[in-house]
């Protein structure tokens, strides 16, 4: 009887050890799941940041009073099809609804990045402006698609928020 | 009596069952250990690296070119580190040989170098992939190392970084297949793209 008993506490104990391990194996491999996912958004808001804050921007400037020349809240987003990679972009918005998967650098884990641009309050960037505006806000998700994440892991999707203004030197 | 032999039986079973989870709770806290490591190892490295990139060019005047040397493994670029100055400094980070580490049971790992001017070569971190690539504007991967007269068409550098832990637990000598090390490194990978453009295009 009472190594009956012995033997249930002993694998209680153990259950939970290796619960407890497998915890930490997850919380570890779900800090570089983050690690890569952090690299992937940082090099995308490189670029975009690299680009004009809007197509008519690209080519001319806009005085403060020249708000209604910037693209319509309604049609942020690529402006042809011509651009349907993120080198052949041009501007910022052009990001809007685009979607890309990559690799993570040889690691074999593939990662799906979802761009959403649209203009902010200049005062509030946290709320979205139905109107033109001189700030914009990138939100990208990126998430894993390879190897497929488990039902209940800690880290499922990274939101990422950055935000552009836009001004010249007269 | 035979109480006492079944009781035996059991006893020698739940020995063996905690001798046997004690030895694989020593090799997986040993291999977390290990991952813990080398993630802070990697974040650590590439907050001074990725910092320095993104100033790249930062100072420099529009008529003096920014990228210096661009290969494989070293980077040679201008900027002004200390804002109170005016004539730009050159920064280089190049990776060592495997050899400078040869105290260390990692036969891979190297160090990361960084010189700032003439001054003395520092090591900003143990690596064991340091990798640059170049890219136009137009999204051509420039052959490295790059033509110098091609330098000022640089838009993109792509960093990638591995970092391994120096030490690890060996593996059961028999386990180890054709291929494989012999020991249970932790890796973490790093890859990002830096716009070269916005100080340096020039």
């Amino acid at each position: 009887m009472l190594t009956i008993f012995a033997m249930m506490m002993v694998t209680t104990i153990l259950m939970n050890y290796y619960r407890l391990m497998a915890a930490t194996g997850d919380d570890i491999a779900s800090a570089q799941d983050g690690i890569l996912a952090t690299t992937i958004a940082t090099s995308y808001m490189e670029l975009a940041n690299g680009l004009a804050f809007d197509s008519y921007t690209d080519t001319g400037h806009v005085g403060s009073s020249q708000k209604s020349l910037l693209t319509l809240a309604t049609n942020l987003g690529r402006e042809s099809s011509y651009e349907d990679s993120v080198h052949k972009f041009d501007d910022y918005d052009d990001f809007n609804g685009f979607s890309i998967e990559r690799e993570a650098g040889g690691t074999g884990r593939r990662f799906r990045t979802l761009f959403t641009v649209f203009y902010v309050q200049p005062n509030n960037v946290s709320a979205y402006s139905g109107n033109r505006e001189f700030v914009k806000r990138m939100d990208l998700k990126i998430w894993r698609t390879f190897p497929r994440p488990e039902a209940n892991s800690r880290l499922d999707t990274l939101k990422v928020s950055q935000v552009r203004g836009y001004y010249h030197f007269d | 009596m035979m109480d006492v032999m079944i009781s035996m039986i059991f006893g020698g079973i739940l020995l063996f069952i905690v001798v046997s989870a004690n030895d694989i709770a020593v090799e997986n806290q040993a291999v977390y250990n290990g991952d813990m490591l080398v993630q802070e190892m990697l974040t650590a490295t590439v907050q001074l690296l990725e910092g320095e990139l993104r100033n790249m060019g930062f100072g420099v005047p529009e008529t003096v070119p920014t990228i210096l040397t661009a290969d494989t493994s070293t980077i040679v670029f201008l900027t002004v580190l200390n804002r109170t100055a005016t004539v730009p400094d050159t920064v280089r980070y190049f990776i060592g040989d495997t050899t400078d580490l040869s105290g260390t049971q990692n036969e891979r790992d190297r160090l990361l170098y960084r010189r700032v001017n003439s001054e003395k070569v520092l090591s900003v971190g143990t690596v064991t992939v340091f990798h640059l690539d170049y890219i136009t504007k137009s999204g051509e991967d420039l052959a490295t190392p790059v033509d110098p007269g091609r330098l000022a068409e640089i838009h993109v550098v792509d960093v990638t970084i591995e970092v391994q832990n120096p030490h690890a637990p060996y593996r059961d000598a028999n386990t180890v297949k054709a291929g494989q090390r012999n020991a249970l490194y932790s890796s973490s990978m790093w890859q990002q793209t830096r716009l070269a453009s916005q100080n340096s295009q020039r």
